[in-house]
């Protein structure tokens, strides 16, 4: 049997009266990559902020790791329900469209944030862990800069080494090229194709069709808020069945 | 949200506890000591009576010295609590002194209120005009006039009755300055004072025009009515200090006579103080000025920015949570401080609060009021900067596992500080120049040691600029600081 790494159950979402999520199931085996596509307005970037609870779902149940929250059964009480969600939250790093590194703080320094503060890390060894993290995104001499002297890349690639440096069991990207020029998308993407080959657990919420097509072990495509369809890329990118995906893809790649 | 009633609650306890400490430790706590304490009201300010000796900045005067002999014959322990006339029965009642030495004159109003002593001081009420003014020599020529007067003195009770337009002073020096300036035709005031004024400034710009008719008045102690032990200890020694010439040798000192006495003859007061140039005024009264400015209005200023800081953080977090409770709460305090003068909220905590039981020292209530208005102005300025963070932060530092907390004070606080410090900054240098209203809740800040200086030496123009250029040195250094705690906060963003 697989290990099932991150599970999503029957979750909707509504904000007001537009219901963005009607319904999501999906199931994301651990050490592979899940790409979720979709048209903006789709809910994607939605489903993904369910997994850490950045968004709370109105009904369905979310797993990562070994926390699962039932959100039918929240504790009606705000403490043990923020105790519930934190716990689920801890379990993933997040990267951001727009970085949001911590601008006072130095390339080091927002690497360690997490592991020295809230993990309690020694700080000598959440040093050394943050230095190996930023070499491995090619960043080992930026450790003293401040996020404003980096370029967009360089500070998405910093964001991703602040996501691993919690060693989470899953990392989650949030359209993590959107934001960039161009030339600037290439050193991202390969970063985040070595992060599958080296076995992390990734959700990735992007616009790259070619990239998720080398990368994913499974594409999700979302519209009106359901999954319409999911495979291997082959699948879902090469053969798409649905008419909807079909549709996107069309646009997609006629644009590209 | 429950983190921001705990900070709120922090800051109150805070707050609670130094005025507390500060309040007992005041009174009473000096060593062995065991005679009771008598604390007197008195104007500083009322020369030759109640004033700061200009080269050793003490208070001094006839009604002080009297006072003084007065403790001890009755063996009490003085404390001496300056404050203007119109507040003095309004301390008297708070029972934030027991007793007024201050040329209280007698009359049936404040027998029925209040405990008089036996008579230590007899004179005329004259009439003080501007130099050559003619047809203002009697109470009769005052009808539909304009005097200058202390509101709540038995002179401006004389001169109403006589019909004349009363304009509100605080103290002989200025009512003078009004004569001088023309901006009242009279004032009408004790022979004594206005002989002080003549003999002090040596001024030909004002004369005395008349006496109020016939009768002397009585000038007494007055203590509250519930206090007839003390009343009674005071005549006792007023009696006595007659029978042994103590009284009679005390005014000799500044009159030539003794006004202890009815009818002792023209009281001379040109042995007394010397007329003193403007630059030695000046001399005298600096180092007391810039005292007032390092051991008060500094100080004052900088708890009561700290703690209405923390005040302002509370409200700006309890304004922003989702609780509907502690938003209306936070909005109501907000409202209000920034709705109503500071000048009335000095007193309401100063004055008003004594009624229900709540009786700060000056100090206490001074930061208490100064800290509650800094936190209703500073609370708005806190929350625009902190909404002025953008969420993603917030969410990436919930991403990390940061609680609340820790988001705040690691996350939030140093990046909304760039928003906030140049508003903040104002506020600190309002706060500075606002500490000046403190000499109506008695603390002896910069300017009360201006004010003492100018009615002890009747002349104001130097030494209210020495005071404004104290204040403007102090909010230039401000202002220089504000600059560079701006340039360290910028460095970390393109420009």
């Amino acid at each position: 049997m697989t290990d099932i790494r991150v599970s999503a159950q029957g979750v909707t979402k509504a904000f007001g009266d537009n219901q963005v999520l009607r319904g999501i199931d999906f199931e994301v085996p651990a050490g592979t990559t899940t790409a979720l596509l979709g048209p903006s307005g789709s809910g994607k970037t939605t489903v993904l902020r369910t997994l850490n609870a950045l968004e709370i779902p109105d009904a369905g149940t979310v797993r990562v790791g070994e926390v699962t929250v039932d959100f039918d059964h929240l504790p009606s009480g705000r403490k043990a329900a923020r105790a519930q969600t934190d716990r689920l939250r801890a379990q993933s790093g997040m990267v951001f469209q727009s970085h949001h590194l911590f601008p006072h703080k130095t390339v080091l320094e927002n690497v360690i944030e997490g592991p020295v503060q809230v993990q309690k890390v020694p700080l000598d060894e959440a040093v050394s862990d943050a230095r190996r993290l930023l070499e491995q995104v090619g960043l080992g001499e930026k450790a003293d800069q401040h996020p404003f002297q980096l370029s967009g890349g360089q500070q998405q690639r910093v964001g991703i080494a602040r996501a691993l440096a919690l060693k989470p069991r899953v990392v989650l990207f949030d359209e993590p090229t959107s934001a960039l020029d161009p030339e600037l998308v290439g050193e991202v993407l390969e970063v985040i194709k070595d992060l599958a080959e080296e076995g992390w657990t990734t959700v990735i919420v992007t616009h790259e069709i070619q990239f998720a097509r080398q990368v994913a072990d499974q594409v999700l495509f979302l519209d009106g808020g359901v999954v319409v369809e999911r495979g291997t890329p082959a699948e879902v990118i090469d053969h798409p069945r649905e008419e909807r995906t079909q549709r996107f893809l069309r646009r997609i790649l006629d644009r590209g | 949200m429950r983190h921001a009633a705990r900070l709120l609650a922090a800051a109150l306890v805070t707050l609670a506890v130094l005025s507390g400490g500060s309040a007992s430790a005041s009174p009473a706590a000096e060593g062995t000591d065991d005679r009771p304490v008598v604390r007197v009201g008195t104007e500083g300010t009322y020369p030759p009576f109640s004033f700061h000796d200009s080269a050793t900045n003490d208070l001094t005067g006839y009604d002080v010295e009297v006072i003084k002999a007065v403790a001890k014959e009755a063996g009490w322990r003085l404390e001496f609590v300056e404050t203007t006339f119109d507040a003095i029965f309004a301390a008297l009642d708070a029972g934030r002194i027991d007793v007024i030495a201050n040329q209280v004159t007698d009359n049936p109003e404040r027998q029925a209120r209040y405990g008089l002593s036996d008579t230590y001081t007899y004179s005329r009420g004259v009439i003080v005009v501007k130099k050559g003014t003619t047809g203002i020599t009697s109470l009769e020529d005052l009808d539909g006039k304009t005097t200058a007067q202390s509101l709540t003195s038995n002179y401006a009770e004389i001169a109403r009755e006589a019909g004349a337009n009363v304009e509100g002073v605080e103290g002989f020096a200025q009512a003078a300055a009004l004569v001088v300036q023309g901006r009242v035709d009279a004032l009408v005031n004790d022979n004594l004072a206005a002989l002080d004024y003549l003999n002090t400034t040596g001024s030909d710009e004002i004369e005395i025009s008349g006496e109020i008719d016939d009768e002397v008045s009585e000038q007494k102690l007055a203590f509250r009515q519930d206090d007839p032990e003390l009343l009674k200890q005071a005549n006792d020694a007023i009696a006595a200090l007659k029978a042994d010439g103590t009284l009679a040798r005390i005014s000799d000192q500044y009159f030539k006579i003794d006004v202890s006495v009815e009818n002792d003859g023209d009281a001379d007061l040109s042995g007394g103080r010397a007329v003193r140039s403007d630059w030695q005024i000046v001399k005298d009264a600096a180092w007391p000025m810039l005292r007032g400015l390092l051991i008060a209005t500094i100080p004052i200023t900088i708890i009561s920015f700290a703690l209405g800081l923390a005040l302002a953080v509370a409200a700006a977090l309890a304004n922003i949570s989702g609780s509907r409770v502690l938003r209306g709460i936070a909005r109501t305090y907000i409202s209000i401080i920034r709705g109503t003068p500071l000048l009335v909220q000095l007193f309401i905590v100063f004055y008003g609060l004594p009624e229900i039981g709540l009786d700060l020292a000056p100090w206490p209530a001074a930061i208490l009021a100064l800290s509650l208005n800094v936190g209703g102005y500073a609370a708005e300025i806190v929350r625009s900067a902190i909404l002025s963070v953008p969420k993603g932060q917030f969410e990436a530092a919930s991403t990390i596992g940061m609680g609340y907390w820790q988001t705040l004070r690691r996350i939030v606080f140093p990046q909304a500080a760039r928003t906030a410090v140049p508003p903040l900054s104002n506020t600190l240098i309002s706060l500075l120049k606002d500490t000046s209203l403190l000499s109506v809740v008695l603390v002896t800040e910069l300017f009360r040691e201006a004010v003492n200086a100018a009615s002890a030496a009747q002349v104001f123009l130097p030494l209210y600029i020495v005071a404004a250029l104290y204040y403007w040195i102090v909010c230039a250094l401000l202002a220089a600081g504000q600059g560079r705690i701006e340039t360290r906060l910028n460095r970390f963003v393109a420009s």
